[in-house]
């Protein structure tokens, strides 16, 4: 192994079905390049995640995390993005207290026809967990 | 002081009523500095609880602690009430649990009593230690009176209360049935100091601190037991499928345990502290609850704990809730 490897960060994207899984698939569509550093679950509503699953994905290997959601108001189901936001809001406000860069878990409001903002979401985000470096604080190591 | 004849006579009344399953209170712990929590089913059984600033205990974990086993056929469900003394504290507790529909208000029976602040085993057994005997404790205005070996030592509230006692908002029950003894007045006013300068470090500090306090926890979960809003039937960390969190004893998995307590807590914490209390390994829990209560305060001007009518923090939202975070 090179130990001058560029370090290319694990970006996991919860991304709501009916915005930003349909705003990535048009950002693909339209051949619009972005970091491939995003591994993409798809999720029914931003207002599915629970905190849990962001850390979990800290913990397991990811450096950041990304949530999609539809712009507020256009929620499918009405008020599951308002939701999530005070949940990430909080969740953040936690790991910047316990000494984890809060940069490492975003959110994002990207709707189905925003396939450019989309692909400039994950240009910035990976940008910033490359400036941040990788994630050590609580990575799991054993295996049982 | 609170006056213990009223309180018993009170307790006795309310037991010795048809609706009433049994009351909860104190009574003298067995040595030293201790107060132990007392279960009351007879009038009888009332004559020894007592109330003193050792009664740290929070009563309302014993609500949701009482296992209701399956009915057998033809028999009905218990319905009587449950008697609780409670403490300002407390009673925010009992509040929150009513709000998440936990428990309904006509189940519980409610003794308020005004409280002056409690002493912290901790630093009393520290200031006199290896106490056999039960010892009494006073309080007179602005001191404890505390008779140890035949002398009494005068000490200040301030040497012996606990933190949280001495930043308390709300001495006073938020609600009750029958109040024992007149409203505490007070001027305390919760400021976070120790948050905003732990806050105030840089992330690489707060992580330091935060890892040598992670390591020291061996995963009793007695913060979780210990807590009157742990309540869940199964508990993420007993969950097998999916096992969020494994067993082994190790920074990551105590890290994640100790993120998602605090983060379980977020708009329910009343902070009485108990989670600190319980810790056999003197992790500075409430530092992580209080954090949280800070900014739910700031950001939402939202206190778990004062109205049972009101939905709780995280099932409710604004339109303009802040999200300068959000890309």
């Amino acid at each position: 192994m090179q130990k001058d490897k560029i370090f290319e960060p694990k970006i996991i994207g919860f991304l709501c079905n009916w915005c930003s899984y349909a705003g990535a698939d048009l950002a693909g569509t339209s051949r619009i390049n972005y970091p491939p550093n995003l591994r993409v679950i798809r999720v029914m509503c931003s207002g599915r995640v629970n905190p849990m699953h962001v850390v979990a994905a800290l913990q397991n290997g990811a450096d950041g995390v990304l949530i999609g959601g539809c712009h507020p108001g256009e929620c499918h189901y009405e008020q599951g993005n308002y939701l999530a936001r005070r949940r990430i809001t909080v969740l953040r406000k936690l790991l910047e207290y316990i000494g984890i860069d809060p940069r490492r878990v975003k959110m994002t409001w990207v709707s189905a026809a925003e396939g450019k903002k989309f692909a400039d979401v994950v240009k910035k985000v990976t940008e910033d967990i490359k400036e941040i470096g990788p994630m050590q604080h609580f990575r799991r190591r054993n295996k049982w | 002081m609170v006056n213990e004849k009223q309180l018993k006579e009170e307790v006795k009344k309310i037991v010795s009523r048809d609706d009433v399953k049994y009351v909860i209170g104190y009574e003298k712990g067995t040595y030293g500095f201790q107060a132990a929590p007392s279960f009351a089913f007879t009038p009888e059984e009332a004559d020894k609880f007592i109330f003193s600033p050792l009664c740290v205990n929070n009563l309302a974990v014993y609500l949701m602690l009482e296992e209701k086993l399956p009915l057998h056929k033809n028999e009905k469900e218990d319905t009587r009430k449950i008697g609780l003394i409670v403490k300002g504290c407390d009673s925010r507790a009992v509040v929150q649990i009513i709000q998440e529909r936990g428990l309904k208000r006509e189940e519980v029976v409610l003794i308020g009593i005004p409280c002056r602040g409690i002493i912290d085993p901790k630093k009393i057994n520290a200031k006199f230690p290896n106490q056999m005997k039960n010892v009494d404790v006073n309080e007179d205005g602005e001191k404890f009176l505390i008779k140890v070996d035949g002398a009494t030592h005068n000490i200040p509230k301030d040497e012996l209360l606990f933190e949280k006692c001495k930043h308390c908002e709300n001495p006073n029950p938020v609600i009750y049935d029958m109040l024992i003894g007149k409203e505490v007045k007070t001027l305390k006013k919760e400021n976070y100091d120790d948050i905003k300068s732990l806050e105030k470090k840089s992330l690489k500090e707060k992580w330091e601190y935060w890892e040598k306090q992670f390591e020291k926890c061996i995963r009793c979960y007695a913060c979780r037991n210990a807590c009157p809003m742990c309540y869940c039937k199964e508990c993420m960390v007993d969950q097998l499928s999916p096992q969020w969190i494994r067993r082994s004893v190790n920074l990551s998995e105590n890290t994640v345990w100790n993120i998602m307590r605090a983060y379980h807590l977020a708009g329910r914490c009343i902070g009485c502290g108990e989670c600190e209390r319980a810790c056999p390994m003197d992790i500075p829990l409430t530092k992580l609850n209080k954090k949280i209560e800070k900014d739910v305060k700031e950001m939402f001007d939202y206190m778990p704990g004062m109205d049972a009518e009101e939905k709780p923090l995280l099932a409710m939202f604004k339109p303009d809730d802040p999200e300068e975070f959000i890309l």
